[in-house]
């Protein structure tokens, strides 16, 4: 049997299991006497020990057999030592390796030194595993054959063989798959991997008892594995009632279509515009749908929080209490993926230079209108707007003047400049080369923005508003040199028309007044490298924040808003900075995604 | 002891092609059957080492008779008798649990050969 197929779902639960195992270590540790979590906990381990055992995965059903033995243990003292738990922990770790190894279709690294370490209890006696282990002599042997041309029904013979290999041992793999010889059709060699306690030549004089095979081989595995298509691809979990949904969507938008031919062909237009009505309805009925099945709860990256905040607060003598609240509202999944390692820096820096030795460590995540918003927050030293100014003019980011005339909430911004965090804030657990630059830029990535604040004395405050999906957004349209480019509404802070009169020059600079803050003005034409035109006595900006910065981006005029999907860029195009993707208009136009930030980068 | 066989096919010549088969190596025939219909009480009746069952019958398909038996006595030995071109319906008895196959028109040494290597 073809196993390959059930490798990634086997993965994806296996991953969710072992999740489950760290949240519920960090929540004993703090209930110790917990007996419901202990009973969790075995039972999570028994899973994993079962799937792992009939996938074949030997090595990770017996750590998984060895830890599920060392909870019962506990299961019936109904208590565990701190001691303990770092030694679940640290299976529950080697598993999480298993689980790469398995990925990367490597061999199980060997258990068995884990298995047989000291226990704070003492050593376990080395646990003879109930699952069946295999015995010394089984190997795993290749078969080819061949059917003689003159077969009749070739397909279904080779089925019988292929069942009855699977009398002879297991099989690990075969080719044609059962699922392709089922199609039938003139299908007359197979090969298979079969995992066996019998030799060879067994093997061989069963098989020959099928005359209508010409040619057999039995022996060693040849190639590596890897027989059929495997599907290195993500899967997703869909729960049934949204197909339900969808396969009704479907014959709905079957009888509008239906619909739409038959007023077509009798030119009834007033049927024709009634079916598009419904049309529009079905489509966005099904676009909302379709999104759903890409929503994922955010649980899915803020899962190892309450491990890593465990581990960091042991290793840096902290004593941080941390809470996780709204882990049941849903993300798009390419958002979520995004988002888990910003996540983790961001609690890293809260732990790290939040807290001096004492706090709690909060992540909030909750829904407002079309967004999501995700914070991040600590109650301690709070970050203190007239520190972060000095450091950034220490450090040449930023002039005195400017100093002087920023906000605190700009200042405050002033952390996710590169180069803001010193070699005197790199500790070991923060690392470096993750600023909160980076975090920045992946939020902005993906259409969402960064909001920092903070009270000395009291906390500091990351929240991430993030738009439910990536793949649809709004844009605004603008025009620029009879053509039309679009930028993420999200990106767009205000949009104006200003007078020429109200145009200064500061030096070399273009700027002008809003709010009684001067922006420098930008020409999109100019660092588009398109043609200057004559000034107007009306001037089209749009306000946007690039490198930390509000500035004034001048454009031709505006052509509207308008909800689009957004494509990303083929192979080289993606690789000239400053384009963010590209969509397709109702007319058929092409239009692409500005990023302002890559254009500007690029200019410096 | 001889083996005790268990014959399904809507025609009479086809059952008596393989009574004569079966014969000449000294099986026994226990019984016979018709229809899909009937192979479920014969068997139970008979308790056959082995039962062949043509595939397309009229009341009650091959296919059908066969899930019957399986459900039954999920260890039942069961040979489909099949035509050219019915490779799929071959394989999907095979899928519900039939050992074997055998093409008609049949030779006494192919049906031999099935007949031995599923009773082992």
């Amino acid at each position: 049997m073809d196993m390959s197929k059930y490798k990634s779902m086997f993965l994806s639960e296996a991953r969710e299991h072992l999740q489950k195992m760290g949240t519920l270590l960090v929540g004993i540790e703090s209930d110790p006497q917990s007996r419901s979590g202990i009973d969790a906990l075995f039972r999570e381990a028994h899973s994993i020990k079962g799937m792992a055992a009939s996938m074949g995965y030997q090595q990770t059903a017996d750590l998984g057999h060895h830890l599920e033995d060392y909870l019962d243990h506990f299961r019936q003292q109904g208590e565990v030592s701190v001691g303990v738990i770092d030694r679940l922990l640290a299976g529950v770790d080697l598993l999480e390796t298993l689980l790469d190894d398995i990925d990367a279709d490597r061999e199980e690294r060997s258990v068995v030194s884990f298995c047989t370490s000291e226990s704070p209890v003492g050593k376990l006696d080395q646990t003879s595993p109930k699952a069946a282990r295999p015995t010394p002599e089984e190997v795993n042997l290749q078969i080819d054959l061949q059917l003689l041309d003159k077969v009749a029904s070739p397909a279904a013979r080779l089925l019988v063989i292929v069942k009855q290999l699977a009398n002879l041992g297991k099989v690990l793999s075969c080719e044609p798959t059962e699922e392709l010889i089922l199609r039938g059709g003139e299908v007359r060699r197979l090969t298979a991997i079969i995992k066996t306690g019998l030799g060879a030549s067994e093997v061989k004089s069963c098989l020959e008892n099928y005359s209508e095979v010409s040619r057999i081989k039995v022996g060693p595995p040849q190639t590596k594995t890897a027989c059929g298509i495997v599907s290195g691809g993500a899967t997703v979990r869909v729960g049934t009632d949204l197909l339900d949904r969808f396969i009704s969507l479907t014959g709905e938008l079957i009888t509008n279509r239906y619909m739409l031919q038959s007023a077509a062909g009798e030119k009834d237009w007033g049927a024709l515009k009634e079916g598009l009505g419904g049309l529009a309805r079905l489509v966005k009925d099904l676009h909302h749908q379709v999104l759903q099945v890409r929503m994922m709860p955010i649980d899915s990256v803020t899962g190892r929080l309450p491990r890593l905040a465990r581990d960091l607060a042991r290793k840096s003598d902290k004593e941080i209490r941390f809470e996780l609240e709204g882990t049941g509202i849903e993300l798009d999944r390419a958002i979520l993926e995004e988002l888990a390692d910003p996540l983790m820096h961001m609690v890293r820096n809260a732990i790290d230079h939040g807290i001096k030795k004492q706090g709690t460590v909060t992540v909030r995540a909750w829904r407002q209108r079309d967004q999501v918003m995700l914070q991040v927050a600590d109650n301690g030293v709070g970050m203190d707007p007239v520190t972060l100014r000095q450091r950034a003019v220490e450090k040449n980011l930023i002039s005195p003047a400017q100093a002087e005339v920023m906000r605190d909430y700009d200042a405050l911004q002033l952390v996710c400049l590169p180069g803001f965090s010193t070699a005197s804030q790199v500790t070991d657990t923060s690392g470096r080369g993750v600023g909160m630059d980076v975090v920045k830029a992946a939020v902005e990535k993906l259409g969402g923005v960064l909001h920092i604040d903070a009270t000395p004395g009291r906390g500091t405050r990351f929240t991430l508003k993030l738009p439910l999906s990536v793949a649809i957004i709004k844009v605004l349209l603008l025009n620029i040199d009879q053509k039309q480019v679009a930028m993420p509404i999200t990106r767009v802070l205000q949009t104006l028309e200003i007078d020429r009169s109200q145009v200064q020059t500061s030096g070399k600079q273009r700027v002008f007044s809003l709010n009684e803050e001067l922006l420098p003005l930008i020409s999109l034409r100019k660092i588009l490298g398109l043609p200057v035109r004559k000034a107007m006595a009306q001037i089209a900006v749009v306000i946007t924040e690039v490198l930390g910065r509000k500035i004034g981006l001048v454009v031709d005029g505006f052509a509207g808003q308008s909800e689009v999907f957004i494509q990303g860029l083929p192979s080289p195009i993606d690789r000239l900075g400053g384009l963010g993707g590209g969509t397709i208009l109702g007319d058929g136009r092409i239009v692409f995604i500005l990023d302002i930030q890559g254009i500007l980068e690029r200019r410096r | 002891m001889p083996q005790r066989v268990l014959i399904v096919d809507d025609a009479m010549f086809m059952r008596n092609l393989l009574r004569d088969i079966f014969s000449a190596a000294d099986w026994e025939i226990v019984g016979e059957a018709a229809d899909g219909s009937e192979a479920l009480q014969k068997y139970q009746e008979l308790r056959p080492d082995l039962v062949t069952m043509d595939i397309v019958m009229p009341l009650r398909s091959g296919i059908e008779a066969l899930q019957d038996i399986i459900a039954a006595d999920p260890a039942a030995i069961v040979i489909m008798c099949s035509a050219l071109g019915q490779e799929s319906m071959v394989m999907e008895a095979i899928q519900n649990g039939a050992k074997d196959f055998i093409v008609k028109p049949f030779q006494q040494e192919q049906v031999i050969e099935v007949v031995r290597r599923v009773l082992g």
